[in-house]
């Protein structure tokens, strides 16, 4: 039985707001099996963010998570904060898309990174701050031994992100959240960081939710990749597959957007028309009818339930394998 | 195909905004509806009465508290109108209040901008001066420079503000720093505008959010500098009467007389309390993160 | 981190002298001088006196020769009280003065604290409301009405505390205390609470909680040092109004420290003990300002690496 590291089942996620209620994840449902990695691609609101949040229990105050979250026997959502403690930094890390402010500037670096250690595996300062140096090293921070001793502002961005993920994988996680880790990163050095997340990651045997905007990212590393928008998925499949061949009328905008350098030149980019989605209630039907080219009646009226349209392929489409 | 777009918001303008989150903190409405009776009051109520707030009454000397009488407060040992003294003492303080508040804040803003926008050493030099007053203990400055001018209320309004601009300078020169780096700028210097054009024109405008937080707290200092120097002897001197020095009195009488203390005390301590609400407001509806 | 101190003191010192310069001419150009209000005497005592105290020199000699005295830490005599120099005056004083004074600071940091901390945990409710209502009345109500309402209640009605002076051990040091720190616990606990209740937004503290090590080790090894950041910053400027408060302070509960000295010098042109106190003052807000710096400098790192 290909046993599933991390199941959620209609996970939602809905904000009280002064205006009323908004949700920002809407009924999302996901496998993710050990060692795999998973991109989620959408635009800024499409909520893609708030669902790694949920899962670690780091929403904001008025935000609330429904839907279940099964990971190692466990659902996430109904932990409590000391249950979920026993899980965060544990079996579940994460890395946050800003590294200039997700480091304490007041602590050094290797005090930092040993916390996890000290906590959870009740080892030694030394012996936790010798494994943090070592990380270090792995992640490939010039003179890690002295690096180890100096303070986050001390180092750059990217050298941060580095720090950030040392610290995520050195407690040896089943599973890895990452939030738009290299979002904030020159170009240059992003390719570094992915790279370097997917090396170790495998090397561990950790599986990886991988948060971003950015498709090139996706063929990088990612095995599967589901599209969302406006808080739903609309199409999922494995990575490779999907990107070439997108069935999704959004995926594919996305994808026709995505300039290439082999592509001929044209005098317009392509774009999606219209803006994302922000705030506010649901819709009643596909949340992208409004920007849709291709749409028909039904599309505005009754929303397309996510099913099955190919081995490993799931599309939430009326004109794909749904009724039309 | 065609595609629906959402209709564009109705755009509202920055200050509306502003205007709006203030006017629904209750709290500080009722502030300013309290304060602008104490003002009214202060300003207008003696005018109700056939006398002032020097004149004695040698009929009605330590008359007590007899809110059908004349003499709704009583009268004080000269036989003087209390109600009457605590409103002209209002008028005193709260026009040296807003006054000097409004003169500290021109003088620190207008030194702040200038700063620094101007950057470089001329920045370094206005600040260095800035570092050095501000090492001056506070309370020694105000009361060396009101003697210098030879006590009484201008010299008390003088030494005020002299101390009091430097805060809302330090404030300025920052906010001016950041904005001097911004493009707008370079693009005002590019169409020609002189230093002095841009400062006035493009500087304090953008620093006015800051400028109002930061100085409606400066009006209740410069009360509360007013009222200590008056309750020293050293500020408003007898018989003009200011509610520093009627507190004052009114301590020296406390053991058999609390009206003395308490109404000009009550008063004064409604019109800080208001002004401090008032500042919340201001803060809270120009920096909304700030809770 | 010796770089630092050393720049400071080197400003410290510019500021006491600018401080000195302008005291004495200040003092020099007020309007009355010591002598002119005592009952009448002869113009021929009156040039003596003037003589003794070197009033008939040349107003810049007058200066060096004060400036001299400084450096020597010799303040001069005192013009009002003839049998005492200035270094007595305030050498009898200051003990009073910096004993009320560091109990303040002690007492306002940590119930300001404590109620800042309690009040960002335990948002809009019971004890924040509190802590909040104790806030408002410690900024809005003068410490000049709150002395003697405290007194009246505390020492007249109650009788549990004296009037004032300073005979009766530590509960002479009650009142004077408590009403000195209150304006600044108020302050000092509003300033914790929007500190902390900011910090505990910010990003690094959510990355502490991902890390699972618990809610307290969250608040007391990645908030707190940043929340108390400002507030110690903030202790720097409020030594100055420590000052402002104790001069107060003192007249209201007849405590015999040199700020009560300095009211009377002021009024009575004592030129001498003017200066004498406004030297110290100044000095001891330099010496605050530099510790308060050095803690800043120790626990946030980047002010460290600025210098």
């Amino acid at each position: 039985m290909n046993a599933k590291l991390l199941s959620l089942n209609d996970v939602s996620v809905h904000f009280r707001l002064p205006g009323g209620e908004m949700t920002a994840v809407d009924r999302v449902s996901l496998d993710l099996a050990r060692g795999e990695v998973l991109g989620i691609v959408g635009e800024s609101g499409s909520g893609k963010s708030q669902l790694l949040f949920a899962l670690m229990g780091l929403l904001a105050g008025n935000g609330r998570a429904t839907g279940q979250a099964l990971f190692q026997g466990q659902d996430l959502l109904a932990l409590d904060p000391g249950a979920l403690d026993r899980v965060r930094g544990v079996a579940m890390s994460m890395i946050f898309q800003d590294p200039m402010t997700s480091l304490n500037p007041y602590k050094r670096i290797k005090d930092q990174l040993a916390e996890g250690l000290i906590v959870h595996q009740g080892m030694t300062r030394d012996a936790a701050g010798t494994a943090a140096v070592q990380m270090l090293d792995r992640v490939r921070i010039p003179d890690a031994a002295r690096a180890a001793r100096r303070y986050p502002h001390e180092f750059s961005g990217g050298m941060r992100q580095r720090v950030m993920i040392a610290m995520a994988l050195l407690v040896k996680p089943a599973l890895l959240l990452a939030d738009e880790p290299t979002t904030a990163l020159d170009v240059t050095i992003q390719a570094q960081v992915i790279d370097l997340m997917s090396e170790i990651a495998r090397e561990s045997g950790t599986a990886i939710l991988f948060v971003t905007h950015d498709l090139g990212v996706v063929a990088r590393i990612c095995d599967r990749v589901a599209v969302l928008y406006g808080g739903r998925i609309m199409e999922e499949g494995l990575a490779e597959d999907l990107l070439s061949h997108p069935d999704h009328p959004y995926a594919a905008g996305l994808l026709a957007a995505t300039p290439r350098m082999e592509a001929p030149l044209t005098p317009r980019l392509a774009t999606i028309p219209g803006t994302p989605r922000s705030g506010g209630a649901m819709l009643p039907g596909c949340p992208f009818a409004p920007r849709c080219t291709v749409k028909i009646a039904n599309c505005t009226t009754t929303q397309p339930p996510l099913v099955q349209t190919a081995p490993g392929r799931r599309a939430a489409c009326h004109l794909i394998g749904g009724a039309a | 195909m065609t595609v629906d777009l959402p209709a564009p918001l109705r755009s509202r303008s920055t200050a509306e905004l502003q205007l709006r989150r203030f006017a629904a903190n209750r709290l500080a409405m009722l502030s300013v509806f309290v304060l602008l009776a104490i003002v009214a009051l202060c300003f207008v109520g003696p005018l109700a009465f056939p006398f002032t707030g020097e004149d004695a009454d040698f009929d009605n000397i330590a008359a007590p508290m007899d809110l059908t009488s004349a003499h709704p407060f009583g009268t004080d040992d000269f036989g003087r109108d209390l109600l009457v003294r605590v409103m002209e003492g209002g008028r005193v303080s709260l026009t040296i209040g807003f006054l000097g508040a409004l003169v500290a804040g021109v003088i620190g803003v207008v030194y702040g901008a200038v700063s620094g926008f101007v950057g470089g050493p001329i920045d370094r030099i206005m600040m260095r001066v800035v570092e050095i007053l501000y090492g001056f203990p506070y309370v020694i400055l105000v009361i060396l420079l009101s003697l210098l001018f030879g006590g009484g209320t201008l010299a008390l309004f003088v030494a005020i503000v002299f101390t009091l601009w430097l805060t809302p300078a330090v404030i300025v020169r920052a906010q001016a720093q950041s904005l001097s780096r911004r493009e707008f700028v370079e693009a005002a210097r590019a169409g020609g505008m002189t230093g002095w054009q841009i400062v006035l024109q493009h500087i304090v405008p953008n620093t006015l959010s800051l400028v109002i937080v930061y100085g409606s707290l400066l009006v209740p200092e410069v009360i509360l500098s007013e009222s200590f120097l008056s309750f020293l002897g050293i500020g408003i001197k007898e018989p003009q009467a200011s509610w520093g020095n009627l507190i004052q009195a009114g301590t020296s009488q406390m053991e058999t007389d609390l009206r003395l203390l308490l109404l000009p005390g009550a008063l004064l301590a409604t019109v800080l309390f208001c002004l401090n609400f008032i500042a919340d407001g201001l803060r809270d509806a120009f920096d909304p993160n700030e809770r | 981190m010796i770089r630092f101190i050393a720049r400071r003191l080197w400003y410290g010192a510019l500021t006491l002298a600018s401080l000195a310069t302008l005291t004495f001419f200040v003092m020099r150009l007020a309007p009355g001088g010591p002598f002119s209000r005592n009952r009448k005497i002869s113009p021929e005592v009156q040039a003596n006196i003037e003589a003794a105290f070197h009033l008939d020199e040349p107003v810049w000699q007058q200066f060096a020769r004060y400036i001299w005295g400084i450096l020597r830490l010799d303040l001069g005599p005192s013009t009002r009280h003839r049998d005492y120099s200035v270094n007595d005056l305030i050498a009898s004083g200051l003990p009073y003065s910096l004993t009320i004074g560091f109990w303040a600071i002690v007492v306002a940091a940590l119930v300001g604290i404590g109620l800042g901390i309690v009040g960002a945990l335990r948002r809009n409710q019971g004890l924040d409301y509190l802590a909040g209502t104790v806030g408002v009345i410690g900024i809005a109500v003068p410490i000049f009405i709150l002395g003697p309402l405290a007194q009246l209640y505390f020492s007249l009605h109650l009788g549990w505390l004296p009037v004032g002076g300073m005979n009766d051990g530590w509960h002479s040091l009650v009142l004077p205390v408590i009403v000195l720190a209150l304006p600044n616990i108020a302050y000092i606990s509003r300033l914790t609470r929007s500190s902390l209740i900011e910090t505990l937004r910010e990003n690094h503290v959510r990355t502490a909680r991902a890390k699972g090590i618990g809610p307290r080790r969250v608040l007391l090894g990645h908030t707190l040092t940043g929340a108390l950041l400002p507030v110690i910053a903030y202790l720097g400027p409020a030594s100055a109004a420590l000052i402002t408060g104790s001069i107060l302070i003192e007249t209201m509960f007849a405590v015999p420290g040199i700020g009560r000295h300095f009211v009377d010098a002021a009024l009575n042109r004592d030129y001498p003990l003017v200066m004498g106190i406004t030297l110290v003052y100044g000095g001891l807000l330099i010496v605050f300002n530099i510790l308060t710096d050095v803690l800043r400098g120790w626990l946030d790192p980047r002010v460290r690496h600025d210098g």
